[in-house]
C-alpha cells in the first residue's frame, strides 16, 4: 500500500497563501511560489533561525514578531548551497513529512551523479519556494516541468534532505572504495517483523514542511525527475512531528504520550552524536547517517490498556510527560528511585528505562519522528503508527538501542518495526556542485 | 573526440548514459573542446571548422544568469558549449530560430561537466533561450548566407506523419477483417473458435486506438454515447453508460468468456460489432496528422496501459489485458518511429531517451510472451498482477515521461 506518494494520502488545509494563480498570470516561465506570497508583504528579512543546521529566511510582515514560531511562518526558507550540513536534520522540526526510499534502476554511475545532481539543482529552487520551471507552458503542446500544486504555497520551511544506500556503494557503480567502514544494511534486529517491500532502498528523500502539500509536491516532482533511473520502493507520510527540537513544546505521538522529551538539542551533542567527523571517508565529514523505521503500533491493542500499564510502558505519566520518579517533563529521570512498593519508580523494561542515555553508556541519537497513518490495514485494524526518523555519526548506535529495546521493552507489545533503512547523508554542497558530487571526483 | 577517456576521474555529459551521439546534431564529448580558454576572449573562436560559442549559467545575486560569450557568428558549424557554474534554476538551454528550436541541451545541473552541441546555422537571427535566467533571452545574429531553405526537419516530420497515417489505415483494414472472422467464429456457435478469433481481433484496436476514437456517427449528439463508436467498439464494464447499455468487443468478450456461451444475443453483438468497425473504417480512412498528433497518440496509448491494461479493467473477462499492453506499446512505437528521423534533428539525446526506453519496455513484455496462450501473452490474472503489475507500471512510467516531452519539439518545429 506503500510503494507510491498517493494524492489522496494528502489532506491539505486550506491554502493561507490567498493569492491564487489567476488567469491573467503568466502564461510561461517559472512561477515564483514566493512572488504570488510577496504581494503586499514587506521585505525580505534575514535571519538566523537553524543555527548550524542552516540559514533561514523568514519574511517578516514588518511588526517585527521574532518568535519561537517563526520557523512555522510559511515563508520560511532554508537555504540549500553553502551550508556545513544538510537542511532537514539540525533544522527545527517541521510539522509534516514524506519519506521516501528508492531503488536505483539504472547500473550506470553517471545516471546516478545526473539524478544527485538535477536533484540538488531542484530541491534548492523547491526550499526557496519555486516551482520547478513552467507550470503552464506557453506552447500548447508542451508538457509542464513542474506539476504545479504548491504553485501559490510558500517555502513553508520546505527542506529536502537526501540520504545514500548501501546499495550505492556496491558493484553497481564503482563506488565501493568510498563506503565508510561502518555503513551496511542494519542486521536483523530483535522483534523486528520487516517487510520486504518496506525495508532497504539505494537513496532516500526526507521532505519535511509546515505545509503537507509542499512536501507532498517536492517528493512527486523529484520522483518524476528520477523516473528512468530509481523507482519508489517504499514511502511513508508523516502527518504530526513527534519528536521535539530545540525550543519545541514537546508533541505526542499517537499512543498520547509526548516524545522526545530528551532529544539531542545542544550543538554540542550535534557534534559528539550526530555529525560525522570524515575521519573514515573525507566525503562524509559534516554528514551524518540517517535510519528510518516503519513503526506500526497496534493502536486498538492501546486504546484498551489501563493508564497505569500505558505509564509503565513508557516509564512516564501520560498527561504532564514526567518520569515516573519525578513530577514535572522536564525533571531528569531518577532511575534509581523506588516506588511504594520498593521496585524501581521507573520500571527497568519501561521505553524511557532502556533508552535513556545513562544506561547506555552515554549514548545519544538525534530522533526527528512524525506520526503516521495509511487508512485501515487488510485485517479490519487501524494502520497508524510511527516514522522514526533517527540521525547518528555512527549506524551502531541505532543498532545498540534497538538491540535493547527489541528483546524487553514492554513497548513491544504494542508495536511492530516493520519497515527499515539505513543511508548516508553527506554534507551540504557548495553553489556549483551537488550532494555526493565528491565520491565522484 | 574525446582526448581523455574517462579514467578515475568521473566526468560526465549532463545527459550521459541517456544520451546518444547520432544524427545530424554532432554532440561533441565533454572536455575535448580546443576552446577552453576562449571564454576569455569576447569574439567567438573557430577551431576545427566549427565557431565556438560558451554559453555559461551563473546564479547571479538579483538572479539567475545565462551569459552568451558573443553576439554573432559567422555561417557554418557552430559548437555552443553550456556550462552550468551555480545555476540551480536553469536547467535547459535551447537555440531557437522563432519558435523553432534548432539544438538544445536539457538535464543541465552545477557540478555536472560541461555538455556541447553543434549546428550548422545559415544566416539569420537566432535566440539562445535559457528558461529560468533573469534574462531569459539572448540574441544570436548568424552573419553571411541564409540557408537555403530546405524544409529540413518539417519535411522529415510531414513525410512520417504520412507513412503513420498508412500504417493507421493498414491497422483499421486489418480489425474489418478480423472482426469479421470474429463475427463468423461466433456464429458457427464454436466457443473455442470464437475466444481465439476475439484475441486475435483485439490488438488492431489498441494499437491507434488514439486516432480512431474520437468518431460519432454521422449526425448523432456528441453527448450521446448511443452514436460513440468508441464507445460503441470498445466500452467496459467500468464505463457502463446504462442508457446505451453493453455493445462492442467487451460484450462479446463477456459472453466468451464469463458466461462462456454464445447465445442469440452474442451473435447479434458480433454482427453490430462488424457493423461499427465499417462504419469507423469509413470515416477514418486517409486521415492526416500532424507531427505532434503521432506524439500525443503516442502519449494517450500508454496512458491507456497505465489507466485499463496493467490494472485488468480492460479484459475483464478474458484477461488478455496484455495481448493489449503490447498493442498500445506497438502502436506509440510506431508513431515515435515515423517522428524519430525528425526528432533526432531536434533533439538527439531526447531521442536517444525515448528509443531506450521503448527498447526496455520490450524486454519487458518478452518474460510474458506465451505462443500458447490466446493472443500469444501470459493471461494477466489477479495473482500475476499482483506480482509484476508494479515493475509493468514503472517500465512504462519511465518512457512516459521522456515520451511525453516530443510533443512541444516537433510541434516548435513547424
Amino acid at each position: 500500500m506503500t510503494t507510491e506518494p498517493r494524492p489522496d494520502d494528502v489532506s491539505a488545509p486550506a491554502s493561507e497563501a490567498a493569492a491564487g494563480t489567476s488567469p491573467g498570470a503568466p502564461a510561461s516561465g517559472r512561477f515564483s511560489r514566493r512572488a504570488f506570497l510577496g504581494a503586499g508583504l514587506g521585505g525580505l528579512a534575514v535571519g538566523a533561525l537553524g543555527g548550524a543546521g542552516g540559514t533561514a529566511w523568514a519574511r517578516s510582515d514588518g511588526s517585527g514578531s521574532a518568535s519561537a514560531a517563526a520557523s512555522e511562518s510559511p515563508e520560511t526558507a532554508y537555504a540549500f548551497y553553502d551550508q556545513v550540513h544538510q537542511a532537514g536534520i539540525q533544522t527545527p522540526q517541521q510539522h509534516h513529512a514524506i519519506f521516501v526510499s528508492y531503488d536505483l534502476t539504472t547500473t550506470d554511475a553517471s545516471d546516478l551523479q545526473v539524478l544527485l545532481a538535477r536533484w540538488s539543482a531542484a530541491i534548492s529552487e523547491l526550499q526557496r519556494g519555486q516551482s520547478l520551471g513552467a507550470v503552464q507552458p506557453s506552447h500548447a503542446n508542451a508538457v509542464p516541468t513542474d506539476t504545479g500544486e504548491a504553485a501559490d504555497l510558500g517555502p513553508n520551511g520546505l527542506t529536502v534532505t537526501i540520504g545514500l544506500g548501501p546499495g550505492v556503494f556496491d558493484h553497481r557503480f564503482g563506488l565501493a572504495e568510498h563506503k565508510p567502514a561502518k555503513f551496511a544494511d542494519l542486521p536483523q534486529l530483535p522483534s523486528d517483523q520487516l517487510e520486504k517491500s518496506l525495508t532497504g532502498g539505494d537513496l532516500s528523500l526526507q521532505a519535511c514542511a509546515e505545509d503537507p502539500q509542499v512536501a507532498y509536491h517536492a517528493i512527486r516532482d523529484l520522483s518524476r525527475m528520477a523516473q528512468g533511473t530509481a523507482v519508489v520502493r517504499w514511502t511513508v507520510m508523516g502527518f504530526g512531528r513527534a519528536s521535539a527540537g530545540k525550543g519545541q513544546t514537546t508533541p505526542r505521538n499517537l499512543m498520547g504520550f509526548k516524545d522526545g522529551t530528551r532529544n539531542i538539542k545542544d550543538d554540542a551533542d550535534f557534534q559528539r552524536f550526530v555529525w560525522h567527523d570524515g575521519v573514515d571517508q573525507a566525503w562524509m565529514k559534516g554528514g551524518t547517517y540517517q535510519v528510518a523505521r516503519k513503526i506500526q503500533m497496534h493502536i486498538e491493542n492501546w486504546d484498551t490498556d489501563y493508564i497505569g500499564d500505558q505509564q509503565n510502558v513508557f516509564g512516564r505519566s501520560k498527561q504532564e510527560g514526567a518520569p515516573l520518579s519525578g513530577t514535572r517533563e522536564l525533571d531528569v529521570p531518577d532511575f534509581a528511585r523506588k516506588g511504594a512498593d520498593g521496585d524501581p519508580a521507573i520500571p527497568a523494561t519501561s521505553h524511557v528505562a532502556l533508552a535513556a542515555h545513562e544506561n547506555n553508556g552515554g549514548l545519544k541519537i538525534l530522533r526527528r519522528s512524525y506520526n503516521f497513518t495509511d487508512g485501515m490495514n487488510a485485517d479490519g485494524q487501524i494502520n497508524a503508527g510511527l516514522l522514526f526518523i533517527a540521525y547518528m555519526n555512527d549506524p551502531a548506535a541505532f543498532v545498540t538501542l534497538q538491540t535493547k529495546l527489541g528483546r524487553v521493552d514492554r513497548l513491544n507489545e504494542y508495536i511492530a518495526h516493520v519497515g527499515s533503512g539505513v543511508f548516508a547523508v553527506p554534507p551540504a554542497p557548495v553553489s556549483g556542485s551537488y550532494v555526493g558530487e565528491a565520491l565522484f571526483r | 573526440m574525446q582526448s581523455h577517456p574517462t579514467r578515475r576521474t568521473r566526468t560526465v555529459r549532463a545527459t550521459a548514459g541517456l544520451a546518444g551521439l547520432a544524427g545530424a546534431i554532432a554532440l561533441v564529448a565533454a572536455g575535448c573542446s580546443s576552446s577552453s580558454g576562449d571564454t576569455t576572449d569576447p569574439s567567438p573562436s573557430a577551431s576545427g571548422g566549427a565557431t565556438h560559442v560558451d554559453v555559461t549559467l551563473t546564479s547571479a545575486g538579483g538572479g539567475d544568469a545565462c551569459q552568451v560569450s558573443t553576439s554573432s557568428v559567422p555561417a557554418g558549424p557552430v559548437t555552443f558549449t553550456v556550462t552550468n557554474k551555480d545555476s540551480a534554476a536553469i536547467t535547459e538551454v535551447e537555440l531557437l530560430s522563432g519558435d523553432r528550436i534548432v539544438g538544445e541541451k536539457e538535464n543541465l545541473a552545477p557540478g555536472l561537466a560541461p555538455v556541447s552541441f553543434t549546428v550548422t546555422l545559415g544566416g539569420g537571427k537566432y535566440q539562445v533561450y535559457c528558461p529560468g535566467a533573469q534574462t531569459d533571452t539572448t540574441d544570436l545574429t548568424v552573419t553571411g548566407e541564409a540557408a537555403t531553405p530546405t524544409g529540413g526537419v518539417q519535411d522529415v516530420l510531414a513525410q512520417g506523419t504520412k507513412t503513420y497515417g498508412t500504417y493507421v489505415d493498414g491497422q483499421v483494414a486489418d480489425m474489418v477483417t478480423a472482426v469479421k472472422a470474429l463475427q463468423a467464429a461466433v456464429d458457427s456457435g464454436d466457443l473455442e473458435a470464437a475466444q481465439k478469433a476475439y484475441a486475435d481481433a483485439r490488438p488492431f484496436y489498441e494499437k491507434v486506438e488514439s486516432d480512431v476514437e474520437g468518431f460519432v456517427l454521422p449526425g448523432s449528439d456528441p453527448t450521446d454515447n448511443k452514436g460513440n463508436l468508441d464507445y460503441l467498439i470498445d466500452m467496459r464494464a467500468s464505463n457502463l453508460d446504462p442508457a446505451v447499455g453493453w455493445h462492442g468487443f467487451h460484450a462479446v468478450e463477456r459472453d466468451l468468456f464469463e458466461k462462456k456461451a454464445i447465445t442469440g444475443s452474442t451473435k447479434k453483438l458480433a454482427a453490430e460489432l462488424t457493423k461499427n468497425v465499417d462504419q469507423l473504417s469509413s470515416l477514418a480512412k486517409g486521415l492526416s496528422y500532424k507531427p505532434e498528433d503521432l506524439a500525443n497518440g503516442a502519449a494517450g496509448l500508454l496512458e491507456e496501459v497505465q489507466a485499463n491494461k496493467i490494472k485488468g479493467e480492460e479484459e475483464k473477462y478474458s484477461h488478455l489485458d496484455l495481448v493489449d499492453f503490447a498493442a498500445n506499446v506497438e502502436g506509440a512505437e510506431q508513431a515515435f518511429a515515423n517522428l524519430e528521423p525528425g526528432l533526432e534533428q531536434i533533439d538527439p539525446d531526447l531521442t536517444k531517451q525515448v528509443a531506450t526506453q521503448f527498447a526496455n519496455v520490450k524486454t519487458t513484455l518478452k518474460d510474458y510472451e506465451d505462443p500458447s496462450a490466446l493472443g500469444g501473452y501470459k493471461t494477466w490474472t489477479p495473482e500475476l498482477r499482483k506480482a509484476d503489475a508494479a515493475k509493468l507500471s514503472q517500465a512504462i512510467q519511465a518512457l512516459q515521461q521522456p515520451l511525453s516531452k516530443i510533443a512541444e519539439k516537433v510541434a516548435t518545429a513547424q
